[in-house]
């Protein structure tokens, strides 16, 4: 923990521990979605699903890395992550994100990744209000991470003909360009 | 019918949500488009308060685990329009919010609890 860190936090007016929990709850969305869109992604098969399957790998990578992002901002601040992986599943911020029940109905699994996408982005948009002009280095990390899961949302809605989304692929899967500067321990 | 007075209009402007205790009971008004709705104020996923619930459009999205309501029924809309259907215990998690009758009287917001 930082104790300045939590301090100036707390002097710029925010409850620290509500901001916590939603920090925990946000990384339990992220560690959540990359486990169903690793299921997503291998049901991914066949002429439509080829091509969404390297999508869903650059989200999936991403959510991980927002959660690998989250984590040392969590303890910074004096929290943890819950002891039990399953009561960390359990206060995820964003619902379950199931394989739908015919995996082949490319659009139900494309309703099922736009929809969480959107949790995410209202997740982060919350996260960056309370922040804002007050907590500088969560602000700074939850904008990095929202401007990924917009993304993300882009790309899916862009599947579902809702509209073009100026999406280009990833250099490599799961780049994380916005999100890559918080990860210090994967960076050489 | 036994109204309660809750609030003024003007605590509630378009956009925004105001919850109450009121006893045992919780609800929580909603104003969307100009038009008020009372529900229920404990999110029937996993029974939290939706104090701090935000409106997005006509949904009210609780604050725990981002499931939506809308304020006009009361019914799930997300995680419900993706959950799949061979998996019936999910069902439970999104069962709809109770709705109760409002009505505004000489700019009060009056809702039957009952």
């Amino acid at each position: 923990m930082g104790k300045v860190a939590r301090q100036v936090v707390e002097q710029a007016g925010i409850e620290v521990n509500v901001l916590l929990d939603k920090l925990v709850r946000a990384a339990g969305a992220e560690f959540t979605t990359f486990y169903y869109y690793t299921i997503l992604r291998v049901n991914s098969i066949g002429f439509d699903g080829e091509g969404l399957k390297e999508i869903i790998e650059d989200a999936r990578i991403e959510d991980r890395n927002h959660f690998k992002a989250l984590t040392p901002r969590i303890y910074e601040l004096g929290g943890a992550l819950p002891r039990d992986i399953r009561g960390f599943a359990d206060v995820a911020g964003c619902p379950d994100a199931y394989l739908p029940s015919n995996p082949r109905d490319m659009k139900a699994m494309l309703n099922v990744l736009v929809e969480a996408e959107r949790c995410a982005v209202r997740t982060y948009t919350e996260i960056c209000n309370m922040t804002f002009g007050k907590d500088h280095r969560t602000y700074d990390l939850a904008l990095a991470i929202l401007h990924e899961e917009v993304e993300h949302e882009a790309w899916f809605s862009e599947y579902l003909t809702e509209g073009p989304s100026g999406h280009f692929r990833r250099g490599t899967p799961g780049t994380s360009p916005y999100v890559r500067r918080f990860m210090s321990a994967d960076i050489g | 019918m036994a109204l309660q007075k809750l609030a003024r209009v003007e605590e509630i402007p378009p956009g925004r949500t105001k919850f109450f205790r009121l006893g045992s009971k919780t609800v929580i008004l909603a104003n969307w488009a100009g038009q008020i709705y009372a529900l229920h104020g404990i999110c029937p996923h996993r029974n939290n308060p939706l104090e701090g619930a935000i409106l997005w459009g006509h949904l009210l999205d609780c604050p725990w685990h981002h499931f939506q309501y809308d304020v006009r029924n009361g019914e799930n809309h997300f995680p419900r329009n993706v959950y799949p259907a061979d998996l019936p215990r999910l069902q439970e998690q999104v069962r709809p919010l109770r709705t109760y009758p409002i009505e505004v009287k000489e700019g009060e917001v009056w809702v039957d609890l009952e």
